[in-house]
């Protein structure tokens, strides 16, 4: 569903994506992980088509992002660190807004289905967004993706800032949107969360792929010490 | 989409708190200016036809008297106000409302309201034309300059332009709602505008009402563009907003002030005494009358078949106090041209830098639609010149037609007087008055299309990172 094929995004002399090859399958929760500067934002920004590869290609579901741009958006459901929304609006006149422009349509009920099944108390949907926390944002994001039936999610340090119980709930929701069938890309730094939502766990450095292991090949402590080796390493 | 977008941008606005604050200052600051002008013209319209009224009656009734000493005794013209003049007065409170007619000089006009400002009217008054030249604008800069910009910083571009939106699409519903709150301050300010015209007259000023409204609607138009191209082009909110404070400051502050300081530079009015010195030095010229009182004294021996001049059955004092008129006519029209012509040049150059800065071209557009700039006035006192030249001809025709013998006077009675007749100044249509503008009409279109496209590909470049 994601899939890059030789990616390469060069900024003047720096690299920051090198040669990068990746699939997402449909119904897989795939973490990305590196350090800052690895190149997991520049490939997001591929895939939303903000940034043309230099070379490579970037497909969501079998669309090149740079010949078809606005259906391969309308495919994909983005979520990024910190889900900006518009703060005079309430959560669901934001996910109404949103949802028309990416191309749905539904009415206020249906909407209000989204956010609750998105985990927002349904008290908060009439409640100004400028008043949310940073977790119910994150919830609207998610609202927007179902209410999109996005094919595909992409997250950008989607955990971020969340306290335990706020990203535990987050968890749970990425897991459930996966169930659905919607392949989900995830750029992240915590590796334990990656370790607890993903199927498949990335790890980048200097815009390669260095390592590519199904969570279930790896306990925490060996995803420690590789991730920790690939940092120190001082190469790929 | 469009709409969606549209509708959302309006409905921020309204919910800003800013914006409610901005409408509600503009309104008030429009109703002030609105009421004061209205209040201020229904009171000279008021005085003006009772003046004139009363003018016409004290010549009517003046008695018994020599013909000359009634040219002497003169009357006052006053310029009929349109109704669109209370929107912006233009011109006319420093080149006056009034002139007086009388034999052998051709006046300036009086009546100058900046004779009677107080200190604080020096700062200027609070008028309908300041607020929409100045203040709107820097409106339409405060509510619009992160219109991009603030989407950019807050992140809500990327997420907007992730859902597959287009950005010409974004611009377009942008343009659209910010213009739709915009014009929940321009609506009630134009329909109190054209219900204040309705109730307080004078009749016949629609069509140039409309007009300054369709005028002013593309000058706040190139602002609103603008501030969405800066908007759109500039990498944060607050360099946007220094770009356009600038640009607000250079167009409505220093332009008009530096451009006029440039243009009576470039073409400089004469020096005043050394003016009326030569003035009077050549109305009093010996030789110039001379020589028409001999010409036309020739020419009626020649008509009444004699060699004398006193066997014409003629007074020639008529004649020769309209030789003296004739003569002054030819001296006054030359040095008020040399007085008009540097003004008319210095009013082009400003006309023409429109095209450089928007304000000077709707100054001028919104003087000529009020009828208060100076190329309406100068019809005004051409107006009443002719005036003054029908009036005397009827005076000096009778006093010429009248011969009396040494020691006796004629008298001219109420007969006489009412062959004069009453001044009536049409001011001039508003086809005239596009023909003298169609330059800056051009240039503000001109300014709106460019404005419009550097918003256009602004946002068609807009890019989230």
């Amino acid at each position: 569903m994601l899939r890059t094929e030789h990616l390469t995004k060069r900024f003047n002399s720096f690299t920051a994506v090198d040669d990068l090859c990746l699939n997402v399958a449909a119904g897989e929760i795939f973490a990305l992980l590196g350090p800052n500067g690895a190149g997991k934002t520049t490939t997001i920004n591929c895939f939303l088509g903000f940034l043309a590869p230099d070379q490579g290609r970037v497909l969501v579901d079998g669309l090149d992002v740079n010949t078809h741009a606005l259906e391969t958006k309308r495919r994909l459901a983005y979520i990024p660190e910190q889900v900006n929304l518009y703060g005079h609006f309430s959560g669901v006149e934001n996910l109404a807004y949103f949802n028309e422009l990416g191309g749905a349509r539904h009415d206020d009920v249906t909407l209000r289905k989204f956010l609750c099944e998105a985990g927002l108390q349904a008290d908060a949907h009439d409640r100004r967004v400028s008043h949310y926390s940073k977790g119910m944002r994150q919830k609207v994001g998610i609202a927007m993706a179902l209410a999109k039936s996005a094919k595909a999610l992409i997250l950008d340090e989607p955990t971020s800032g969340l306290d335990p119980s706020a990203s535990h709930e987050f968890t749970v929701l990425l897991q459930r949107f996966a169930a659905t069938g919607a392949a989900v890309l995830m750029a992240t730094h915590d590796l334990f969360h990656a370790k607890q939502v993903a199927n498949r766990v990335g790890i980048v450095r200097h815009g390669k792929l260095v390592h590519a292991l199904t969570a279930a090949e790896l306990s925490d402590a060996d995803l420690e010490r590789l991730y920790l080796e690939v940092m120190e390493s001082g190469q790929p | 989409m469009i709409a969606t977008i549209a509708r959302k941008e309006f409905i921020e606005l309204i919910r800003d708190g800013r914006f409610r604050w901005a409408a509600a200052i503009v309104l008030a600051l429009l109703v002030t200016a609105l009421l004061a002008g209205a209040y201020y013209q229904r009171d000279l319209v008021k005085q003006q036809r009772a003046a004139q009224a009363a003018e016409q009656a004290r010549w009517y009734d003046q008695g018994s008297k020599n013909p000359h000493s009634a040219a002497h005794y003169g009357l006052y013209a006053f310029k009929p106000r349109l109704a669109p003049a209370f929107l912006d007065p233009g011109v006319e409170p420093y080149t006056g409302i009034a002139v007086w007619l009388e034999a052998h000089k051709q006046n300036e006009t009086i009546f100058r309201p900046s004779e009677d400002a107080t200190v604080a009217q020096r700062f200027g008054d609070m008028t309908v034309a300041l607020v929409l030249q100045t203040v709107v604008p820097l409106v339409i800069i405060m509510l619009g300059f992160n219109t991009f910009a603030g989407e950019r910083e807050r992140g809500t571009l990327r997420q907007l332009l992730s859902v597959g939106l287009r950005a010409r699409d974004l611009a377009t519903g942008k343009l659209l709602g910010s213009a739709a709150a915009l014009a929940l301050i321009a609506g009630p300010a134009i329909l109190l505008g054209a219900t204040t015209i309705a109730l307080i007259g004078p009749a016949g000023g629609e069509l140039r009402f409309m007009l300054l409204a369709v005028a002013y609607l593309l000058y706040l138009g190139i602002f609103l563009f603008l501030t969405l191209a800066v908007s759109a082009r500039s990498s944060s909110s607050r360099l946007a907003l220094v770009v356009l404070l600038a640009f607000w400051a250079v167009n409505c502050l220093l332009a008009p002030r530096i451009m006029s300081d440039f243009a009576a530079e470039l073409h400089p009015l004469p020096e005043g005494v050394a003016f009326k010195a030569r003035l009077q030095a050549a109305l009093h010229d010996p030789a110039g009358p001379s020589i028409m009182m001999r010409d036309r004294t020739a020419e009626l021996l020649h008509r009444y078949r004699v060699t004398r001049e006193q066997d014409l059955p003629l007074n020639l004092a008529g004649l020769s106090l309209q030789v003296g008129e004739d003569y002054g006519y030819e001296v006054f029209g030359k040095f008020y041209n040399e007085l008009y012509a540097p003004m008319e040049a210095q009013v082009g150059l400003l006309q023409r830098a429109a095209a450089l800065f928007p304000q000077l071209g709707i100054q001028a557009i919104s003087m000529g639609l009020a009828g208060t700039d100076l190329a309406q006035h100068r019809d005004f006192t051409r107006a009443a010149e002719e005036h003054r030249r029908a009036e005397l001809k009827v005076i000096n025709d009778d006093i010429l037609e009248h011969p009396v013998k040494a020691g006796d006077m004629h008298f001219g009675d109420h007969d006489l007087w009412a062959k004069v007749p009453a001044f009536r100044y049409q001011a001039p249509a508003v086809g005239w008055v596009l023909s003298n503008h169609a330059l800056t009409f051009v240039l503000l279109v001109l300014w709106f299309g460019l404005a419009a496209c550097f918003a256009w590909t602004g946002a068609a470049r807009l890019r989230p990172l």
